[in-house]
């Protein structure tokens, strides 16, 4: 069952479109890893699912009703980014005593339990703490609140990479126990990769690519050798990437449609084939220029 | 096991293969059920759905059967299937990549042929 559909989504903040014409589905109880670049709309489109933000155009639905200034799906959605606005007076165990009084499905054994592995000091208020501390404090209210949807928005800013590691297990173990719709943002798509189901690579506020993250780890393929041989391989082929090395030894990323037989002459032809991560293809098919930050230096 | 994440082999193969390895050790006998994709999930730290996806790999070829409601078992053949298809996929792949490597370094089948038999032998020193 889906408990978001999109269509036709449209942001437009002035004169900037942030959001433009996105349409997507997201299934119950799947982890959806939301990639894309800086300012791609991300964030925007999390707001909107959460209910914070008003879309410009076209439809969304959540649980099938409209998110803006909806009860319903407040009640059972989380938004966890950098900027959650936390009382000032109260302690960390004090805000994560009302937190039971806000989320139904409240789970305060983890909450401490959490707080405590991560050695948070219950005492401590809120804005005393260090960028990684905050972050690492408000994953621990997205784990406990066990809400049906749970949003998070680069949760892992200023995090070390112990505590990233440590909280994507967390995040992991509990939605085993206690399935949820989770759709994480991230830039460190090596990071999260492991623990998604899908992936939803968005670019330039349109959805570029929506599919298993076991597809997306097979949609490219890496090729490295001679110019001229791979020049024919190529030809006809969707290509994501293309890359010199050295004098005449290119390395190109092409859409992985390649049959057995084809990858046998390949190699005969002396052309290693290379895998290409799920991290590395979304860095190519999201590239702004073709021939990356290479090309600003070489004056063309 | 440590599952390989550098995207040289998909999870789910390493999954259905560890697997493979657990039914050839004997760890896992046949008619016994084996761990459900909740308990790869957590044992890997990888996605219910990616562990589901090795376990199915394994109940299409039948070394794994369902029973409804209760999980997954071993088949009687398991191992006999496993073997098979080894040897049938992987080693002839090795094969192979043997082959075309050494015909791109212009080795002769009689030299290739004196090279297996030596590591054969240094195999059987060693233990």
């Amino acid at each position: 069952m889906s408990i978001i559909e999109c269509r036709d989504l449209t942001k437009n903040f002035g004169k900037i479109r942030a959001l433009n014409n996105l349409s997507f589905n997201i299934e119950e109880n799947t982890i959806t890893g939301l990639v894309g670049r800086n300012g791609a709309g991300k964030s925007t489109l999390l707001k909107i699912m959460a209910g914070y933000l008003q879309k410009t155009e076209g439809e969304i639905k959540v649980w099938g009703e409209d998110p803006f200034n909806n009860l319903q799906v407040s009640a059972n959605m989380i938004f966890i980014d950098d900027n959650m606005p936390m009382p000032q007076t109260l302690s960390l165990i004090e805000i994560l005593e009302w937190g039971s009084k806000f989320y139904k499905n409240w789970n305060m054994d983890i909450a401490r339990g959490l707080l405590d592995y991560f050695s948070l000091a219950p005492g401590h208020f809120h804005s005393h703490l260090s960028r990684g501390l905050k972050s690492t404090f408000n994953v621990i209210v997205g784990i406990a609140a066990r809400c049906p949807l749970t949003l998070l928005d680069e949760p892992t800013t200023g995090m070390d990479a112990a505590v990233r590691k440590d909280f994507y297990r967390a995040l992991l173990k509990d939605y085993l126990k206690h399935p949820r719709t989770i759709i994480v943002s991230s830039h460190l798509l090596n990071e999260i990769q492991d623990i998604l189901e899908e992936v939803l690579l968005i670019r330039e506020g349109a959805k570029y690519l929506h599919m298993s993250i076991s597809d997306l780890k097979e949609y490219g393929i890496g090729l490295l050798g001679k110019k001229e041989i791979l020049e024919k391989i190529v030809e006809g082929e969707e290509v994501f990437h293309r890359e010199e090395l050295g004098k005449d030894t290119y390395y190109y990323v092409i859409r992985n449609t390649l049959k057995d037989q084809k990858v046998q002459e390949i190699k005969l032809a002396g052309v290693e084939i290379k895998p290409v991560t799920a991290e590395d293809l979304c860095v190519y098919l999201t590239a702004g220029k073709k021939g990356g930050i290479d090309s600003v230096f070489n004056g063309k | 096991m440590k599952l390989n994440t550098d995207g040289t082999k998909p999870l789910y193969v390493q999954i259905s293969q560890w697997l493979e390895t657990e039914i050839l050790s004997g760890n896992i006998q046949k008619d016994e059920k084996i761990y459900s994709q909740y308990q790869l999930a957590e044992m890997f730290n990888i996605n219910p759905a990616t562990a589901a996806k090795g376990l199915n790999i394994l109940a299409d070829e039948g070394i794994l059967y369902k029973r409804r409601g209760l999980g997954m078992f071993v088949s009687p053949r398991a191992k006999e299937k496993i073997l098979k298809k080894r040897k049938n996929d992987t080693l002839r792949q090795l094969v192979w990549e043997l082959v075309t490597e050494s015909e791109h370094l212009g080795v002769e089948e009689e030299e290739l042929f004196k090279m297996i038999r030596e590591v054969k032998e240094e195999g059987r020193d060693d233990k």
